[in-house]
């Protein structure tokens, strides 16, 4: 007997000797939550109450660039000048951090994990149905004032209002990409038809992603532009519709069909993101890749994952482009570092970083440049727009082409339909 | 304390067996209590068994994705033991090879799986090493191995590892016993074929099921190597039961615990066979 | 000649052994190597820097390192005075215990993991260092016990009887005799155990929830699709604690290596 308490003492003692590492792990349980500590109303409370604190910021962890710009820009920035941690959290899928939110939830867990989310589309219309997003803060950072909050495609997401729950942090548009030692720019096809063709003469050289999976984002755009084209506009998916989905289904699943046998692999399988596709764009496996960075292959360029001769480029029509945000779950035990970094991201310097392409970020500003009234700010935020590098598309073709995304419930109706009708077909 | 000859053995298993039955018995609850729904996601309490009707609908991924497992579990292990049995042969004559077979151990399915990746796709280290040799021209040429719709790069990661394990399995009965059969046997005029079909098969058949047995359970029910090098239809069965289980629409869980159960209880009934064969 | 075809082939497994570190090198300190270059032209170790740089991979490892060390120490513990009991004393119910030990080995991580999920995020375990070590002991402990009941069959109890009758306490027989006459199974056991628990990937991110990486989970993440570069220094990573342990602990695998079950 008492071998087996000098065995439990032991083991609690191990126990507790793990504890400390648990707590630097996350630092998150060992605060209590800090609502009430600030008014959000006066930003000096909240830079008060954010000093010390660490944010855990839940990101999508798929690109070592993108990775390394969070870490060096705005993690070394929060410790020197607000003394905040950073703890970035590498997910795979946004869909994950929503998972973690609504576990929290049920387990009945008042202080959370999770302190900021990069989100947009169903991910945030999950956790806005669910109420399950701090409130009433987006406008109230002191950089909002940069943002156009007039322009119906920033406060609507993926066709839901925004409502003071998310704040902007960069913009981006759907392209694709192609070898510019392959194929010559003026042999490109310009539209979803011309495509076809182009596949069809050349099969096995075309891909899209798998809509479907946690990769699967641009995959579920390519779908919807080639839905825009078949349905002949974009206007019609900004609200959602059944019975306008039901006309246009058919079409689109027949023309996503005609197209499989020309694809990669007879379209057995498709990559399961824009990590594989890239690699088999540069493998030669097939000769377009796609992208929604505003400086197109720069940043896989820079990552020595493309040939320097890979160059962005875009259909005449129907290259959706949004904005993506970040959010704060109701439970983030760190709301006040929360929003300190939210404010951060519409940093007009921080703003003129993440678009040049050696950075590793690649996507486009948030904020309204007209809006800056700094000079210095402003001189930065224009140099940088100019120096996007040979392989991004060219501003007046971006914007040429440039629609809205469809409204967020057309997301998993799509991704199943694909399922459904083409992958297991 | 420790040589007290009455001492009961029960309490000094009690710590182990606590820890084991605590975390083993909890998790078969929870599964059974979410896949009726009991718990968790849905949160309603009358148990019901809608998450079992749809798994086991006949348009449902389940079947497919469980053709698939078993077309996998169970070429690997038949190839595995198969070609363990040959190894195990050749290497009981030489008195050799040792380190290498436990070298194999350095390297977990994980690593293994992305090897096969970086050597075998399509336009992976053979494949350019192909074109460099005139070979083929373009990276379709190359056959696909890896993320293929039949498993193949599944089975070749699991023959990989599992041939080693076997062999030692096998090894260490063949080293066991005592070579006079054998002697005797060639002595008579036995060819080398009819020692092998009648003196060693014998001698290492129960050890052999018994492992495949094993080798079987674990293909059918782990899931990096054919969420790695799978396609995405058909899945393997461990890999849906994840997917639905990790899906946003948390009413999708209760059918991955689902699907999740019906591999656990495969793995014991094979569990339990392997045990029946080790100690014949 | 014949001496020459066996140093050949010797030759030639070696190569085969040191392939897959070689592999990884070869694309973890190359950049732009694509299809159709049989081998990289650009050499550099910019993509290895980066990874190690991304404050990520080393916190996993150490992670990972302190999840591994106190998983192993605590199967021993605890499965010292259970494989004592087994591979020494007959009683009732043994088979029953060696059955119930066995079990942890044969239900899949996958069922486990995704049981204890609900479990541990109710007791506030889920995404803690202290849930994912309790989840990696279910694996680890069957095969501690049973590697050390292995040796305490073989053991002769009369040493520890000696020395009880020339004076000795409990603690020394214990620190002197048993510890000692079992010190090669019980390195061989806790290598293992750190080595199950090292590569576990299921109950980690089950568990663990994403708050706690480990590298097989960042490796497994990278290798679903990512960076041909950062894959490879990854698992150059992840293979080097492996390595280590097989390449010294290859000979007492011949007698220990049987009882490796598949987890790992």
């Amino acid at each position: 007997m008492k071998r087996f308490v000098f065995l439990l003492v032991v083991l609690t003692m191990l126990l507790a000797a793990c504890a400390p590492s648990v707590a630097t792990s996350q630092p998150a349980a060992t605060n209590p939550p800090v609502a009430g500590e600030f008014d959000i109303n006066n930003w000096d409370s909240v830079l008060a109450a954010a000093k010390g604190q660490t944010v855990n910021w839940y990101i999508w962890g798929g690109s070592d660039s993108i990775n390394a710009y969070v870490d060096n820009f705005y993690g070394k920035a929060l410790k020197e000048r607000y003394d905040i941690t950073l703890n970035r959290v590498p997910i795979a899928d946004t869909a994950d951090a929503v998972n973690q939110v609504l576990s929290e939830k049920q387990a009945g867990k008042e202080v959370g994990a999770v302190d900021l989310i990069w989100i947009n589309g169903e991910n945030f219309f999950t956790l806005k149905q669910a109420s399950l997003l701090y409130p009433d803060w987006a406008q109230k950072l002191p950089n909002s004032a940069l943002v156009n909050w007039d322009n119906p495609a920033i406060n609507l997401d993926f066709g839901h209002p925004v409502d003071n729950l998310e704040s902007p942090w960069s913009s981006a548009q759907f392209q694709f990409v192609y070898d510019s030692a392959r194929i010559k720019a003026d042999e490109l096809p310009r539209s979803y038809a011309a495509l076809k063709d182009w596949a069809c003469a050349n099969p096995g050289r075309f891909t899209y992603v798998d809509p479907t999976g946690s990769g699967g984002f641009l995959g579920a755009r390519f779908i919807k532009g080639a839905l825009y084209e078949l349905s002949g506009g974009a206007e019609q998916w900004q609200k959602f519709d059944q019975s306008v989905w039901d006309k246009h289904a058919p079409a689109l699943w027949a023309y996503l069909n005609e197209l499989e046998p020309c694809l990669w692999r007879g379209g057995e399988t498709y990559p399961k993101d824009e990590s594989e596709l890239v690699t088999l764009f540069a493998n030669s496996e097939v000769d377009f890749s796609m992208t929604h960075d505003i400086t197109g292959a720069g940043r896989w360029i820079a990552d020595g994952r493309m040939p320097a001769t890979a160059r962005a480029f875009v259909f005449d029509k129907f290259m959706i482009g949004d904005f993506n945000y970040v959010a704060i779950p109701l439970n983030a035990p760190n709301k006040a570092a929360a929003l300190v970094l939210a404010n951060l991201l519409l940093d007009p310097e921080f703003q003129a970083a993440q678009i040049l392409p050696e950075n590793g970020f690649g996507l486009g500003y948030a904020i309204d440049v007209t809006r800056v009234t700094d000079a210095a700010a402003l001189t930065a935020l224009e140099a940088a727009a100019t120096k996007l590098g040979d392989s991004a598309t060219a501003a007046a073709d971006l914007a040429r082409s440039l629609v809205g995304d469809s409204a967020a419930e057309y997301q998993p109706i799509i991704k199943d339909g694909w399922a459904g009708n083409v992958l297991q077909k | 304390m420790r040589s007290h000859p009455l001492f009961a053995p029960w309490f000094s298993l009690a710590p182990a067996l606590t820890i084991v039955m605590v975390l083993l018995g909890a998790s078969l609850w929870y599964a059974v209590a979410e896949s009726l729904g009991v718990i968790g996601a849905i949160g309603q309490n009358q148990p019901s068994f809608s998450a079992y009707r749809a798994a086991f609908l006949p348009a449902s991924e389940f079947w497919l994705s469980l053709t698939f497992s078993l077309w996998v579990s169970l070429a690997a292990t038949i190839l595995s033991a198969a070609g363990a049995l040959i190894l195990a042969v050749w290497l009981s004559e030489r008195n050799s090879g040792g380190f290498a077979l436990h070298w194999n151990l350095a390297f977990p399915h994980l690593v293994w799986s992305v090897v096969l990746l970086l050597i075998l796709s399509q336009s992976g280290l053979f494949s350019r090493w192909a074109a460099a040799l005139g070979l083929i021209s373009t990276p379709a040429e190359f056959p696909v191995l890896v993320r293929d719709r039949f498993g193949i790069g599944i089975l070749l990661s699991y023959i990989g590892k599992e041939i080693p394990f076997l062999t030692i399995t096998i090894l260490s009965v063949l080293r066991s016993q005592p070579v006079g059969y054998d002697v005797v046997a060639e002595n008579l005029g036995a060819s080398r074929w009819q020692r092998l079909r009648y003196i060693t098969l014998p001698q290492v058949m129960p050890a052999l099921l018994a492992g495949s047995l094993l080798v079987f359970g674990f293909i059918f029910s782990s899931y990096e190597v054919p969420a790695l090098l799978g396609v995405g239809y058909p899945r393997a069965l461990p890999v849906l039961a994840l997917r639905y289980f990790l899906d946003p629409d948390l009413r999708l869980r209760p059918t991955g615990m689902v699907i999740s159960l019906v591999i656990t209880a495969v793995t014991l009934v094979v569990a339990v066979a392997s045990l029946r064969m080790g100690e014949k | 000649m014949r001496h020459l075809t066996i140093y050949a082939l010797r030759f030639l497994l070696y190569i085969l052994l040191a392939a897959p570190p070689l592999l990884f090198a070869a694309y973890a300190f190359s950049t732009r190597w694509f299809f159709p270059a049989p081998f990289p032209a650009e050499w550099t170790t910019a993509a290895f820097a980066r990874v190690l740089r991304d404050s990520r991979t080393l916190s996993s490892a150490a992670q990972g390192l302190g999840i591994a060390l106190t998983v192993s120490l605590l199967s021993l513990i605890l499965a010292l005075p259970a494989a004592r009991v087994l591979g020494l004393r007959k009683f009732r119910g043994r088979q029953t215990a060696w059955l119930l030990l066995f079990l942890p080995t044969v239900v899949p991580p996958l069922a486990i993991g995704m049981g204890l999920n609900i479990l541990f995020l109710r007791l506030g375990l889920a995404g803690t260092l202290t849930g994912v070590t309790l989840a990696h002991l279910l694996p680890t402990l069957p095969y501690t016990i049973f590697t050390l009941a292995g040796s305490f069959a073989r053991f002769d109890e009369n040493y520890e009887f000696q020395a009880l009758a020339l004076g000795a306490n409990p603690f020394q027989i214990f620190l002197h005799i048993t510890l000692r006459m079992l010190a090669p199974s019980l390195l061989t056991a806790a290598l293992f155990a750190f080595l199950i628990s090292w590569s576990q990937y299921l109950l980690t991110l089950l568990i663990g929830g994403g708050q706690v990486l480990t590298l097989p989970l960042l490796l497994f993440s990278a290798a679903s699709g990512g960076n041909p570069s950062s894959i490879a220094a990854l698992s150059l990573l992840f293979i080097a604690p492996p390595v280590l342990v097989i390449a010294l602990t290859a000979r007492a695998l011949s007698q220990h290596g049987n009882e490796i079950r598949e987890q790992y």
